[in-house]
């Protein structure tokens, strides 16, 4: 069990959650093997360019499909702009990709405003999506930038089957106070201490629930649990392709419990010139929360490839010539 | 390091941590509820077994091989299995935990019976015993050794696996390994883990205690 140490993570990033916690100790020497190879290929990765893409990219993705996505997004666009990229998929965590990129290992990463805000300052309280953008500005250290946020979004929701969301009532987080004392509470462990999560509920929406049940976040446990009424609240990503196929209903948040998780580019400073910065700020002006939800569909049901769908959906958006 | 072993030794010895339902005693309780009752459940399946085809040389090849298979399943795999057929409830932990030990015990056990000397039964059938006199008097005190070893190793593998509860939303001491991990407290991971091995190690050595006062007086090279 101690093996699991390295690999804590935060909010979207623990999409595999346990699972992949356990066998954590299984794949760090793959890790290992990962980041030395990218040293080897970035070549020139200590700087030498200063705020110019001309010696290309090497884009890093955390090890979830969604992230993955993003990363051959990227890519594409970044291809379309004249720019040399490489991906790097499936670095990790985090935990692990965060200090690759401050090395230089790698230049840019698909990332979630506020996991990756509370990854940077523990004590961040913003949750609204441009009061986070300058807190991240403000943390960031002066080698790395995030680049405007897209529309599209990943954040933790609770959600209800249709048949207790009709019986209760319920259409925002505010409605469960009609049930408090009646509904079982499923996600990770971690909401049972946490804002976004059993204290805010109760904090800011007075909720307060039966019982809590440590599962995961939007995994097979949580989900499963759901589905067979073992829990009636559950934590659920907005961009999980099994809201929409059982036809739960996802609680409003009109307070903004949850922060914002628009995904914005993590960057090396010496990288993100003109070129990089419109051709990014264009993919994230076009991809939508439900277009990424179906490209989610598309790898992990219909088991297609990330970068396959990626180039796919760029060219059927205009946003690389077909 | 050092700090973090002070902190470690006060989590580990403050009052509070030990007492109510989340407190290390609550959950050392729950711990060894899931642990001695998936073994129990474990050996009286597997006893009966591995007796058998160690007694009657029947179905070795079969059960030893299952036995086998059985060891490569994951339990993580196992347990989310069954958790996504059966729902949310104690079944996930115990079959998987179950499933942990019984390949154990019918390995050792079928083992000890297959190493008793056939000269051995052969005299005991000579002098007239019979079949199942042979199993009980000879065959099993024989074997009896290794079969205790089983049984040692299924449980300190069942109370070191038995942490798998937590990742199903029940208690043990389980649920400071996936809460601190959760909640980036590495005290608390630390602090459970401890708990877990010691848990272990003090398990083993009470069975080989056990195992030593059943074998009293046997030569040293039959223990």
């Amino acid at each position: 069990m101690k093996k699991k140490l390295p690999m804590t993570k935060k909010l979207p990033m623990n999409r595999r959650t346990a699972l992949t916690a356990l066998f954590a100790g299984a794949s760090a020497p793959l890790l290992a093997a990962c980041s030395s190879g990218i040293t080897s290929l970035d070549g020139d990765g200590s700087g030498g360019d200063t705020g110019s893409s001309s010696g290309g990219l090497t884009i890093g993705t955390a090890n979830f499909t969604e992230n993955q996505i993003l990363g051959y997004l990227y890519a594409g666009v970044l291809k379309a702009a004249g720019i040399k990229t490489t991906v790097k998929p499936n670095l990790g965590s985090r935990e692990i990709i965060v200090p690759a990129l401050k090395g230089g290992d790698i230049d840019l990463l698909p990332e979630y405003q506020g996991s990756l805000l509370l990854y940077l300052d523990k004590n961040a309280k913003d949750t609204e999506a441009g009061a986070m953008q300058n807190a991240l500005a403000a943390v960031l250290p002066a080698s790395l930038e995030v680049l405007p946020y897209a529309i599209a979004e990943d954040r933790d929701s609770f959600a209800v089957t249709r048949e207790t969301a009709e019986k209760y009532g319920l259409k925002t987080l505010a409605d469960l106070t009609k049930a408090n004392g009646k509904l079982v509470f499923g996600a990770a462990a971690e909401m049972q201490k946490r804002v976004v999560g059993v204290v805010g509920l109760k904090d800011v929406y007075g909720v307060e629930f039966k019982e809590f049940k440590a599962l995961d976040s939007s995994g097979p446990l949580v989900k499963g649990a759901l589905k067979k009424g073992d829990v009636d609240v559950a934590n659920v990503f907005t961009t999980d392709v099994d809201v929409a196929a059982n036809k739960w209903v996802v609680l409003e948040d009109p307070k903004s419990l949850v922060p914002a998780q628009h995904i914005v580019p993590l960057i090396a400073a010496r990288k993100a010139d003109g070129k990089v910065r419109k051709a990014l700020a264009r993919l994230g002006n076009v991809l939508t929360t439900s277009e990424l939800t179906e490209l989610n569909r598309l790898v992990d049901q219909d088991k297609k490839d990330p970068d396959r769908v990626a180039d796919a959906w760029l060219k059927k958006n205009g946003l690389v010539s077909a | 390091m050092l700090e973090l072993l002070k902190n470690l030794a006060s989590w580990l010895t403050s009052g509070p941590q030990w007492s109510g339902n989340a407190g290390i005693a609550h959950r050392l309780v729950e711990h060894l509820e899931y642990s001695l009752l998936a073994t129990l459940v474990a050996a009286a399946i597997a006893l009966p077994i591995g007796m058998l085809i160690g007694h009657t040389g029947r179905g070795a090849f079969v059960a030893v091989n299952l036995a086998s298979f059985g060891r490569a399943l994951p339990t993580v795999g196992l347990v989310t299995l069954v958790f996504l057929a059966g729902g949310l409830s104690k079944w996930p932990v115990y079959i998987s935990l179950v499933a942990l030990a019984v390949p154990v015990i019918i390995t050792n056990t079928y083992a000890g019976m297959a190493a008793v000397d056939p000269d051995i039964k052969d005299a005991a059938k000579g002098v007239g015993l019979r079949g199942h006199q042979v199993l009980w008097q000879v065959e099993l005190p024989l074997a009896l050794p290794l079969i205790m070893t089983g049984i040692r190793l299924a449980t300190v593998q069942v109370i070191a696996t038995a942490t798998i509860a937590a990742y199903v939303s029940f208690g043990g001491l389980g649920r400071y390994v996936y809460d601190g991990l959760a909640q980036r407290d590495l005290v608390q991971v630390l602090g459970g883990a401890a708990l877990v091995a010691v848990l272990a190690v003090a398990a083993d050595l009470a069975l080989g205690g056990v195992q030593r006062l059943l074998l009293r007086g046997r030569p040293a090279s039959a223990r």
